[in-house]
């Protein structure tokens, strides 16, 4: 019984204790209304941290992933082409790592789209219905993508014609004002024909050379000039990508730019050639031992299908599309961090803040403390009070901190818009920033260190003025006079 | 009197008032230290591209040039404001190091290096013939060849020190060079005939502008040479653009509103002529308007970044207004007695807002002291960091930047102090006007002493 007593007593102390802490809490942040500044300075300071984080790691989130979305989860890049790829694209596909692989054949040209207007493009020769398995390549047309059919080169009514895909900002530019395409003028140009110059060495079939980096004083430089239709346009949104970009059939790339090797009827697809193949990578598969799979089949496919060659072994890439803009990523991630420490060094000034007001608080309210004290409270609880409440600051402030953060994160391209509108001045342009639209995802990841750091540096702040309440003593400050 | 000693006195004598030192010290510096060194980035940027197009250009975005403009230079070259002209043949074409099956995209320029020196500061950007640029399209290895020279990241590799390995001359390399020859209607001129004109150049130089853009992408020709390669050198031969630079005492708007009136005369002149319709899309510009969309958008940067610390900024409005707000709490006496004795309210507000302002000047100096102090060994801290921990601030091989710029500029420095004093005073306004509210029959009570 006795027992039982001492720990009701405890309990209803505690409660007690408890309760005053909630009261004096309450009771400081009615009549203290300086108390909300540092509230509102903690809020600023968080939501600033948060939209500058999430902004950096959103821009980085979709550099990633539309690397992932253009060129599929690993790319292998041959130093040089190299034949018979439909069989090496079979042997991939048997493997558990692999869901599906296209060849691509790449080459560098002029693209003349007539009235004077020439653009310097990337060739890319390629399979549209293998590329729509690998990538969101389907999505990115404009006139195929909402179909259901397989994207194909095919120009309707002109079956003998070559048809191509050319990236929108190839065609024109994007507005200088609000950034966005004159759709009705560049559909335009679908079905309109259009000239392209490329060029090669033509090696003599049959020849090789032992060292492929040894020039080859034989062989031919040609320029080819290729007339093709414009099939379809091409529009990822990222401007890079749209600007640079014309896509042909991989076979009709390759009868142009290599004519002594285009493949007789009994060779077949042994004869078919490509530079790069890319992969998509089966669900739920590890990259790591993908990469090793991939990288066994390459060795074994060079070895009986492609004399052995060395330098096809050495100097062949055989890379995730995230590895390949790490370089690019780490150096985002960098600028990102300095920004951070920039503001957050500033947003140390909050702390100075907070003390300023809960040091003027425990100077105000020292007959408060000495009061309690003189009720039995140790040195500690009241030190508690004070920390605690700090802890309070920091967790309201940075709680709506984060909700601003989140709002504004969200709706960042409305903003951008209405700044637009009033001011005149367009901050994002997508051949400035690579995207058409500024990426609004809240990266949570940063925000919750970045509040639990708003809480804790709150806390510190009540530090001393803590220290300062906890050492008053009540015989000095209750006395009369 | 009085109010600059109780100012100076409440300065020292309150410790609290040195916290409200710190947080404006604190602000100024980062913002000094950011913004000079964002704004020497947009200074050296601009800078550089002024040297590139020189003062005014008269030019056409479109690849079929115009025709006629030996005639405007020779106008041009009447005048007494200018000191160098260079017309400019500009297309894309195709680049192919012989022996390889590389294809390069690039941009040409045919110049006459001598002329494009005095008009652009091109030999400044050479790195073999900077001495000789009339020989600038001659290999040291054979002058007799045709050569090029290659913007600096098409032929060399960057270091991480963002240094380039130039060798005693260029490598002898030959490079084919493909373009769509146009004809004044903008069609291709060689329809039938494989379309394309083809050239071999040999590499003879590299030209450094410290534009990443044009550094990579950037191949000059001889002039005549790329206006064959474009189909411009017929009958009629036309160029693309013509640089100018103006004489040192001409000012940049001044001398370019010469020059729009001299073109609109010279287009009214050749209304007539065969090939006058090409007019139409030429204009005079200065090099900002040039090269505004490059500019805007380093501008629009600093722009963002300045709004930023606006946001910044208010903490220390706030931190201002707490600390005078509890020094005034606790001089409610001082105010009473000042009150008592016949100052006005308008001088009691007057002695705060100077303590404010004093705390604002001393927060800034320390702050604008420490950010110069700072910028000063930026260079050297980086290198240090970059030797013991690998890191650099911005990737030499990535970001064509050289040092990181540290000149203060008075003016930015200036706006910086101005406006953390403002800050100060609007942080202590609302405080210093509720001392008129204090009542001395009230504050000088004895139970309130």
């Amino acid at each position: 019984m006795k027992r039982e007593a001492k720990y009701e007593i405890r309990i209803t102390r505690y409660e007690i204790r408890v309760m005053l802490k909630l009261f004096l809490w309450l009771r400081y942040l009615r009549k203290k209304k300086i108390v909300f500044l540092s509230i509102a300075a903690v809020t600023l300071s968080t939501a600033l941290l948060i939209a500058v984080a999430s902004l950096f790691t959103g821009f980085i989130n979709v550099f990633e992933q539309t690397a992932v979305q253009t060129i599929g989860d690993v790319v292998l890049s041959a130093p040089t082409k190299f034949a018979k790829y439909p069989l090496l694209i079979e042997q991939l596909e048997q493997t558990s790592a692999v869901q599906a692989a296209t060849a691509t054949l790449t080459s560098c040209g002029l693209l003349h789209l007539g009235r004077g207007n020439v653009r310097a493009v990337n060739i890319w020769g390629i399979e549209p219905d293998r590329r729509a398995k690998v990538t969101e390549f389907k999505q990115f047309l404009r006139k195929q993508g909402p179909s259901d059919k397989q994207p194909s080169f095919d120009v309707p009514d002109s079956p003998q014609v070559i048809g191509g895909f050319v990236g929108i900002a190839v065609i024109a530019e994007p507005n200088e004002k609000t950034d966005e395409y004159n759709y009705s003028t560049i559909d335009q140009m679908l079905g309109q024909p259009v000239v392209l110059t490329t060029g090669t060495i033509i090696e003599n079939r049959g020849q090789r050379t032992e060292d492929r980096r040894q020039k080859n004083l034989t062989s031919d430089f040609k320029r080819k000039t290729i007339r093709f239709t414009i099939a379809d346009i091409v529009e990822t949104g990222v401007y890079d990508l749209d600007k640079r970009f014309v896509y042909l059939p991989i076979e009709k790339l390759q009868e142009i730019l290599y004519p002594n090797l285009v493949p007789s009827e009994t060779e077949g697809v042994d004869g078919r050639l490509a530079n790069q193949i890319q992969i998509k990578l089966a669900d739920d598969v590890q990259t790591d031992a993908a990469l090793v799979q991939i990288r066994g089949v390459w060795q074994s496919f060079i070895e009986k299908h492609l004399g052995a060659d060395p330098y096809l072994i050495r100097f062949t890439g055989i890379e995730t599309a995230k590895q390949m803009q790490s370089q690019y990523v780490a150096e985002l991630r960098k600028q990102m961090g300095v920004l951070l420490l920039i503001f957050g060094v500033v947003s140390f000034s909050v702390v100075v803040l907070i003390f300023c007001i809960f040091y003027m608080i425990a100077r105000l309210k020292q007959r408060d403390i000495a009061i309690i004290k003189s009720c039995g409270s140790a040195s500690s609880s009241v030190a508690f009070i004070f920390l605690g409440f700090g802890g309070c600051v920091g967790m309201i402030g940075s709680g709506l901190g984060a909700v601003l953060g989140y709002i504004i994160t969200k709706n960042i391209n409305i903003i951008e818009e209405w700044i637009r509108i009033i001011f005149g001045l367009k901050l994002w342009k997508s051949s400035v920033y690579m995207f058409s639209k500024i990426p609004n995802e809240v990266d949570w990841a940063s925000a919750l260190p970045i509040m639990l750091f708003a809480v804790i540096a709150a806390t510190i702040g009540t530090a001393i003025p803590a220290i300062v309440a906890a050492r008053t003593r009540p015989v000095e400050i209750l006395r009369y006079e | 009197m009085y109010k600059i000693l109780l100012a100076t006195r409440y300065l020292v004598k309150r410790h609290i008032t040195y916290f409200a030192v710190l947080a404006v010290a604190l602000c100024v510096f980062i913002v000094v230290v950011v913004m000079t060194v964002l704004t020497g980035l947009v200074r050296d940027f601009k800078q550089k591209n002024h040297q590139f197009t020189g003062d005014c250009v008269v030019g056409t975005e479109s690849l079929v040039g115009f025709a006629y403009y030996e005639d405007f230079v020779k106008l041009l070259e009447q005048t007494d404001f200018i000191e160098g002209i260079s017309a400019v043949v500009k297309s894309y074409a195709l680049i192919s190091p012989l022996g390889t099956d590389q294809n390069i995209g690039v941009e040409i320029m045919g110049i006459d290096p001598v002329r494009h020196s005095r008009a652009a500061g091109f030999e400044q950007t050479l790195h073999h013939h900077k001495k000789d640029v009339e020989r600038a399209f001659e290999p040291i290895y054979d002058p007799n060849l045709p050569g090029c020279v290659l913007g600096v990241d098409l032929a060399l590799e960057r270091d991480a020190k963002g240094n380039y390995d130039y060798g005693s001359s260029p490598a002898r390399i030959a490079i084919a060079v493909t373009c769509f020859p146009l004809t004044a209607k903008g069609a291709p001129g060689r329809a039938g005939l494989g379309e394309v004109n083809t050239s071999t150049f040999y590499y003879s130089d590299t030209s450094h502008s410290g534009l990443a853009r044009v550094d990579s992408s950037l191949v000059y020709l001889p002039f005549e040479q790329a206006q064959t390669l474009c189909g411009m050198a017929g009958p009629i031969k036309r160029a693309n653009a013509i640089y100018i630079k103006f004489k040192p005492s001409i000012k940049l708007d001044t001398g370019c509103a010469k020059v729009a009136t001299l073109w609109q005369k010279f287009k009214q002149e050749k209304a007539g002529e065969q090939q006058a319709d090409l007019f139409e899309t030429v204009a005079v510009q200065s090099w900002k308007d040039y090269r505004r969309a490059y500019i805007a958008a380093m501008e629009k940067e600093q722009t963002m970044m300045t709004a930023m610390f606006i946001l910044v900024g208010i903490t220390t409005v706030f931190i201002i207004f707490v600390v005078f707000y509890m020094i005034i709490s606790h001089k409610s006496k001082d105010i009473g007695v000042l009150k008592s004795i016949g100052i006005s309210n308008l001088n009691i507000v007057q002695l705060f807002m100077g303590f404010a302002f004093l705390v604002a000047v001393l927060g800034s100096a320390v702050g604008a002291c420490s950010g110069w102090l700072f910028l000063r060994k930026i260079n050297q801290i980086e290198k240090w960091l970059f030797v013991h921990f690998g890191f650099q601030l911005w990737d030499r091989t990535i970001y064509a930047i050289g040092d990181i710029p540290n000149q203060v500029e008075f003016d930015c420095l200036a706006i910086i102090i101005l406006s953390a004093i403002l800050a100060c005073l609007a942080g202590a306004l609302l405080p210093s006007w509720q001392t008129m509210r204090l009542k001395p029959v009230e504050t000088l009570q004895v139970s309130r002493l």
